[in-house]
């Protein structure tokens, strides 16, 4: 083996020394001494051999290596000596790292990792729209692509719809998604069991999540036939636990956020190229780009082809038809970007308070260090060798506390995904990856130079010769410049901390905006039962009144009615400006679901069951949209599909708006009319169900009656409407959750800043403060004189903080609802907030201040 | 370890490095032949603490001018012996060759002061 020069040149050391004695005696021997004197002289002639061996090793020893390990060792030794605060550092460093860390996890699975597709940066999401926001593909558009684009190495169409799996008794609602051939290729899908399904056959590919849910992970499923709404599909094979559908799903008629679980081949009938007048939709795209395509080219491209389409095809359908292109990852998680950016922020606040409160901290701790560096730099310490032993013991500090940090992030990783909506795309993937790592050694390493370099830079201007002279008592850190350096750092701190108070309390504001409902509206007393599968292909008018009469009767209900979506109308109207289009849903109501839901009427009357005209109710946005000022009552609107001849349905009465499936949104305009005149079929309704109490308790007995009255596979969902309005905001409740617990972190930490700014001081001040007493101050102006500097302190940090939020706060506009960035009630409470815990901070050592005893105080010292 | 001591030792250095060098132009020595080499060319002027040779000699060896190999002593014993490189030649001439400079403007600065000393 090739020793290294340093171990080949040491070798033997000590037998050439011993060698070298040897000689050197010989020689005295021969000049004629004694032998005894001999080696005698021969020892002293070449000095002590264990220092020349030393500094022979020294020789190949890095100097800078070996000062860092005696740094080190000292460091560990100062550490040791005082256990309380460097516990509390660590811990106080864990909190910062650990939080920043599981944020950064997420932001790194949801916005930095790559999809888990081949060639990710390639893929695109595409569709057509017209008016509003009506997103789909017409068929024959897709297959005209396919045909004719030269961008795209691939074109896979898909349609995600919520279907019902399993047998009658015990099926679940799921999303499935159809799917064009190639998508296994352009998702590089692998199946876990069978094999993945060829165009054209009637069979279904499972995802893991649904295989383990709905068939217990019994591989024997495979090749066995499973009811899919109602019509018999053959398992073909499993998807891997990790196989996720990209697109993010849109479903008819519902904002749920329901994940999908299974896959079937989307098949185009014959003659789908064929541009008849009822177009064929196909859903939407995923593409995947030629090597060396921009996706600006791709899009360029489609758009070109499209204007040819509509050239050639007179029919007005076409002629409105704009295409949309977006890389994939955009389109999947663009949504969630600006919330995880502003949260990214919000955690560096807190560890930027996290670092002022530990070079608080040793600032502190440095005064009573003084001496000792005094004594270190007058025999001859540089400047960088005793800023680098500072920095050395920061850097054990931040060292452990970013092990602990690690853990923390590990446990509060596990917290957010269990806490997580399902809402937010990617968030399944968070983990801590070596990226991750990377990030906790960066930030750690920014927090050691930034507490631990600003102690050793304020300490190196005090005077030396004071400082070996004085005691430790008036040192640097307790000297009148000293607390003004630290008065500083905590008025940042509050600063810091009323940035993030404010932008917590905004979201609060909103939450509470968001959970405001209007007087007769009870979502918690509401039980809301969906029902799907096939039994509503076919209903009849007779079926749903049998089944409304069985629920009224059930013992705990007070009263039942039932809502289901009838159709979609897009339109723009004179009250709107030209090109403006809005979305108008129509509900086909049973006449009990209006008090059900405690709706208010404003104008006419209410619909009945048994009503001989075709009838509308409008809320007050349809009212705004569609007659402006004038007033609708006994006016026709026109609505699609409806009976012949158009215009045949005379507005009745208006409603208030009211928000009972989405709270975060406008209210949308509706539409609402008898449902026997509008049962198109499949006819999927919602019964809605008023109790006196806790609507859940009935859930049981009303899911017993509806799979009685229905033998075949119904799905029925049952959720309070309270909870279904929760879940709508998920990603709401989540960052407010977040932003919530970095606000109050930030809180204790500037507490805990000024709790020991304002303590320091006064120990410190002891014999002043008793000097004042015996000259006759009432404690009374004690308290006052140690509140006031905490006060001091405070209101510039406040008034610091309040500036930088007025101006942050603009940034998270999106977060908020119906509030202002710079709403200034909550302003006004977080400063009130703020300023009553720096109250509550210096009480304690107020009091303590007050409670001296002059004749204790002036033995002091 | 104050500052003079310190600026001391690295005068010693310096030179005891020069004379290394030049020790070992004729050939290669052990560490005891050197020490003795130094002592008697200098008439037994310069008293080296033999000791210090060896962290010199590695600094040499560290800095490539010198190199050491295993050899066989006169008594029959394996020996560390010390060869100058042919970089450590070079470096020589420039050692020398600071030395003199250094040599004659000590002597410069000295040389009025002997003189107002004989006045």
């Amino acid at each position: 083996m090739r020793l290294t020069r340093r171990a080949r040149a040491l070798k033997d050391l000590d037998r050439d020394i011993r060698d070298h004695i040897e000689t050197e005696t010989q020689d005295n021997i021969e000049r004629g001494m004694p032998p005894e004197e001999a080696r005698w002289s021969a020892l002293r002639k070449f000095g002590a051999v264990t220092r020349v061996t030393e500094d022979t090793r020294e020789v190949w020893t890095a100097v800078w290596l070996q000062q860092l390990m005696q740094d080190v060792r000292y460091g560990l030794r100062m550490l040791k000596r005082n256990p309380g605060f460097t516990l509390v550092v660590i811990a106080t460093l864990a909190l910062g790292i650990g939080m920043n860390t599981a944020v950064f996890s997420v932001v790194n699975a949801v916005l930095l990792r790559p999809l888990p597709y081949p060639n990710p940066e390639r893929l695109a999401w595409v569709t057509t729209y017209q008016d509003a926001n009506f997103e789909s593909v017409a068929t024959a558009d897709f297959l005209d692509w396919r045909e004719q684009a030269r961008s795209f190495e691939q074109m896979v169409a898909y349609q995600t719809n919520i279907g019902a799996i399993g047998n009658a008794d015990d099926a679940i609602r799921t999303g499935i998604a159809q799917i064009s051939d190639g998508f296994w290729t352009l998702s590089g899908a692998r199946p876990a069991f069978g094999r993945l399904f060829q165009p054209g056959e009637n069979s279904i590919v499972l995802s893991y999540g649904l295989f383990a849910r709905r068939f217990g992970r019994d591989p024997g499923v495979v090749g066995k036939p499973v009811m899919l709404d109602g019509r018999q599909v053959t398992v073909a094979g499993v998807l891997p636990k990790d196989f996720r559908f990209l697109a993010a799903p849109r479903f008819a008629f519902t904002d749920e956020s329901i994940n999908i679980e299974a896959f079937t081949p989307l098949v185009f009938p014959p003659g789908s190229q064929a541009r008849a007048m009822g177009m064929a939709q196909c859903g939407d795209v995923l593409a995947k780009v030629r090597p060396g395509v921009s996706i600006e080219q791709a899009r360029a491209e489609l758009e070109a082809l499209e204007t040819r389409i509509a050239k050639q095809n007179p029919n007005p359908f076409f002629r409105r038809m704009k295409v949309r292109l977006a890389p994939l990852d955009q389109k999947l998680v663009g949504g969630v970007r600006p919330a995880l950016t502003i949260l990214m922020g919000a955690v560096m606040f807190v560890m930027l308070i996290v670092c002022a409160n530990i070079a608080n901290l040793l600032l502190a701790r440095a005064a009573t260090r003084r001496k000792e560096i005094a004594i270190r730099a007058s025999v001859g310490a540089g400047r960088m060798r005793v800023m680098r032993q500072f920095l050395a013991e920061s850097m054990i500090l931040v060292l452990l506390g970013g092990a602990a940090g690690l853990l923390l992030a590990r446990w509060a990783i596990s917290i957010l995904l269990r806490l997580l909506p399902g809402s937010v795309p990617r968030l399944a993937e968070t983990t801590l990856d070596g990226r991750a790592l990377l990030f906790v050694l960066a930030v750690s390493a920014a927090a050691a130079v930034t507490f631990g370099l600003g102690p050793a830079f304020f300490f190196w201007r005090t005077d030396l010769h004071d400082a070996l002279k004085d005691g430790a008592g008036t040192s640097f850190g307790a000297s009148r410049a000293g607390l003004r350096v630290r008065g500083m750092i905590v008025a940042i701190e509050l600063a810091l901390a009323i940035v993030l108070l404010s932008g917590a309390g905004l979201m609060v504001k909103s939450f509470w905006r968001l959970h405001t409902h209007p007087p007769g509206f009870h979502p918690e007393n509401i039980l809301k039962v969906s029902l799907s599968g096939p039994p509503f292909r076919t209903i009849r008018e007779a079926d749903l009144r049998e089944l409304l009469l069985r629920v009224e009767s059930t013992p705990g209900v007070q009263s039942a009615g039932i809502t289901a979506i009838a159709g979609m109308a897009f339109r723009g109207t004179p009250a709107l400006r030209p090109g403006q289009v809005s979305r108008f849903t129509i509900n086909a109501i049973s006449e009990a679901y209006p008090r059900v839901m405690g709706m208010r009427l404003l104008k006419g009357r209410w619909i009945t069951d048994s009503e001989r005209d075709r009838v509308a109710l409008i809320n007050e946005s349809a009212a705004r949209y569609l007659f402006g000022d004038d007033d609708p009552i006994g006016r026709p609107i026109s609505l699609p599909k409806g009976p012949t001849p158009p215009d045949a349905d005379a507005v009745v009465g208006i409603v208030a708006d009211l928000k009972y499936s989405k709270l975060d949104a406008d209210p949308e305009p509706q539409v609402y009319a008898p449902y026997p005149h509008w049962m198109r079929l499949p006819f999927t309704p919602t019964v809605v169900i008023r109790t006196p109490g806790d609507p859940s308790a009935v859930a049981p007995s009303i899911r017993k009656l509806i799979s009685d009255v229905f033998e075949h596979q119904v799905v029925v969902e049952t959720q309070s409407l309270e909870q279904a309005l929760a879940d709508s905001i998920a990603p709401r409740r989540f960052n407010l959750f977040l932003l919530g617990t970095f606000a109050g972190t930030a809180l204790l930490l500037a507490m805990v800043g000024i709790y020991g700014v304002i303590a320091y001081s006064v120990t410190q001040r002891t014999h002043d403060i008793g000097v004042c007493m015996a000259l006759g101050d009432q404690r009374r102006a004690v308290v006052r004189m140690v509140v006031g500097q905490a006060m001091s302190i405070a209101l510039a940090g406040i008034g610091v903080g309040l500036a930088a939020a007025l101006g942050l706060t603009r940034l998270m506009v999106s977060l908020l609802y119906e509030v202002q960035p710079n709403d200034p009630p909550t302003l006004i409470v977080v400063t009130l907030a703020l300023a009553a815990t720096a109250l509550l901070a210096s009480w304690g050592p107020a009091l303590k201040a007050a409670l001296i005893d002059p004749a204790t105080a002036l033995r002091h010292e | 370890m104050s500052t003079r001591e310190k600026d001391r030792l690295d005068l010693l250095q310096g030179t005891l490095d020069l004379l290394i060098l030049r020790t070992l132009l004729p050939g290669r020595a052990h560490g005891h032949a050197i020490a003795k080499a130094i002592e008697h060319n200098s008439e037994d002027v310069l008293q080296v603490e033999q000791g210090s040779l060896y962290p010199a000699l590695h600094r040499l060896i560290k800095r490539g001018w010198i190199s050491a190999e295993e050899g066989t002593s006169e008594n029959n014993r394996r020996a560390k012996y010390y060869r100058l490189t042919i970089k450590g030649r070079k470096q020589l001439d420039v050692e020398i060759g600071k030395w003199a400079r250094l040599a004659r403007a000590i002597a410069r600065i000295l040389r009025p002061a002997a003189q107002k000393v004989r006045v």
